[in-house]
């Protein structure tokens, strides 16, 4: 039997990044399993973990039948350890959580059982665990985002992918300072900034913190240190021209001014026929075509994320 | 974290305070690239009328930091309230930057020439010296002579080389300056289009 407490160093060693960003169909799961492949050839142990409860299919992408043991059954306490759940791939050193298959579970798994995932994700034995989140902006995509170490938006050049990316931002950004020990005033007033419409015409980060300083100045105080702490990451996916490229700069620059926090452009993916055609045959684009255009780019941004302490930012987990 | 409204004119084009003014002339372009009207990447986060304060904002930056006496002003009232801002003052930089900041002057120059393509000849030109680079070096960098770089600036129609001549010299003109080169071949020819059609 595998010792059951981790090791204190192993535990540290891990990054675990969660890739989201709203919208179905921008490619959250190819650029999952893909990376995955990249890290575990760089020499690190991967684990991806399928937590898109709803509509779970990395599996797919990796050309495995759907596995007889997924989360769901670990979120329905059918098996008692998260490892069990675990299956090997074609590609060594890489492993996959399976998504939920049922319907049921789909979204309206409890807290309680998100908050065993989550605790039991952080304590998996690996170098890189690659979250691939589901669509949307629910509150599991959400904790599943900011409990990672360094949360990936995956963005298509499209105004509908980018505003779905800027409404999971805020929800994200708001959700995260909402987690602080602060006062009960203070999250009242966040509550009311996720309302679009709310009264006091809070439009903005800026203006929300502006309200809380009226009520609580050491709660404003405090959100602000928290909130430039989150530096989210975002990749431009499906990328056509050189115009297409400068739009994740311009999302950095505008992120900037909106929420006062800086967003890592972690790189761009070009737009590759070759990957519809690796999804068809249910094989990744790595191992079906890894001298393609997409590739290529995946590749240089999974360099990225294995040595880039400079992406690592503290703090991130929470 | 700062509202744009206290945001030093360098922090405004995310330059640093050494920066040159080809730097600040890209930063501009990048600036107005993200922040105009039909820009993606403003879509859904910003009102419009935010997102027409950080225009207005970024072009007063603009204005001040290109002109080399203004932005010297400006560095003089603003610049030890940066430097002190590393050292971690933020109260007391909050209050210098709201007593010291002047009204926004209205931009005559620029704005009067923005409105009608800012890569016409007379913005390429005005662009130049703002830079302090003297046609010489530009003719020097481009292997355009200065006499064709003039008729260029002065969109001197009848002597204008041929329009695949034309496009060349212009990318590379507009490399010189550190200005996208696609986009002023088509602003420029926009702006001669109903004239010249070759």
């Amino acid at each position: 039997m595998e010792a059951v407490m981790e090791t204190k160093e192993g535990e540290e060693r891990k990054v675990i990044w969660a890739i989201g960003g709203g919208k179905g169909g921008s490619g959250k799961s190819f650029i999952t399993t893909n990376i995955g492949i990249c890290l575990s050839r760089l020499g690190g142990r991967v684990i991806l973990v399928d937590a898109d409860l709803g509509g779970a299919n990395l599996h797919t992408f990796l050309g495995i039948l759907p596995p007889a043991l997924s989360l769901s059954d670990f979120i329905k306490r059918r098996v008692a350890d998260l490892r069990e759940v675990l299956i090997s791939t074609v590609v060594p050193n890489l492993r996959l959580l399976s998504g939920a298959q049922d319907l049921l579970t789909a979204t309206d798994t409890k807290s309680v059982q998100k908050q065993r995932l989550l605790r039991s994700i952080q304590k998996l034995d690996a170098d890189y665990v690659l979250v691939d989140l589901g669509a949307g902006n629910g509150l599991h995509v959400l904790d599943f985002f900011l409990m990672s170490d360094g949360g990936i938006l995956v963005v298509t050049p499209e105004p509908t992918s980018i505003e779905n990316a800027y409404r999971f931002l805020k929800s994200a950004f708001y959700r995260r300072l909402r987690h602080l020990p602060i006062s009960q005033e203070a999250k009242r007033l966040i509550d009311e900034a996720m309302d679009h419409k709310n009264e006091l015409g809070i439009e903005n980060p800026f203006d929300l913190l502006r309200e809380i300083g009226k009520v609580n100045e050491a709660d404003a105080l405090r959100l602000t240190e928290e909130a430039e702490r989150f530096h989210p990451n975002l990749i431009l996916n499906q990328v056509r021209t050189k115009k297409d490229v400068e739009i994740g700069f311009a999302i950095r620059r505008a992120c900037k001014k909106y929420f006062g926090i800086h967003v890592h452009y972690l790189g761009y993916i070009v737009y590759d026929q070759e990957v519809g055609q690796s999804v068809r045959k249910r094989s990744p684009l790595l191992i079906e075509n890894p001298q393609s255009k997409a590739a290529q780019c995946i590749a240089e941004i999974a360099s990225k994320l294995a040595d880039g302490q400079s992406f690592f930012v503290e703090g991130t987990r929470r | 974290m700062k509202r744009v409204e206290d945001q030093t004119y360098y922090e405004l084009l995310e330059v640093s305070p050494d920066a040159t003014p080809q730097e600040i002339q890209k930063a501009y372009e990048q600036a107005k690239e993200t922040f105009h009207q039909d820009s993606l990447a403003v879509y859904s986060l910003f009102s419009e009328s935010e997102v027409e304060k950080i225009r207005t904002l970024v072009d007063e930056a603009y204005r001040v930091l290109m002109d080399e006496t203004l932005r010297k002003e400006y560095d003089q009232s603003h610049l030890q309230v940066i430097a002190s801002q590393k050292r971690e003052k933020p109260l007391e930089v909050e209050l210098s930057v709201k007593e010291k900041k002047t009204p926004s002057l209205i931009f005559t120059e620029l704005s009067a020439d923005t409105s009608g393509g800012e890569y016409r000849g007379k913005g390429l030109k005005l662009i130049r010296e703002r830079m302090g680079i003297d046609l010489k070096s530009v003719s020097q960098e481009t292997k355009i002579s200065v006499q064709t770089l003039q008729y260029i600036e002065e969109e001197v129609i009848e002597k204008l080389p041929p329009l695949v001549y034309l496009k060349g010299f212009l990318k590379a003109y507009a490399q010189c300056l550190g200005l996208d080169p696609p986009k002023v071949v088509e602003e420029y020819l926009k702006a001669l289009g109903p004239i010249k059609k070759k």
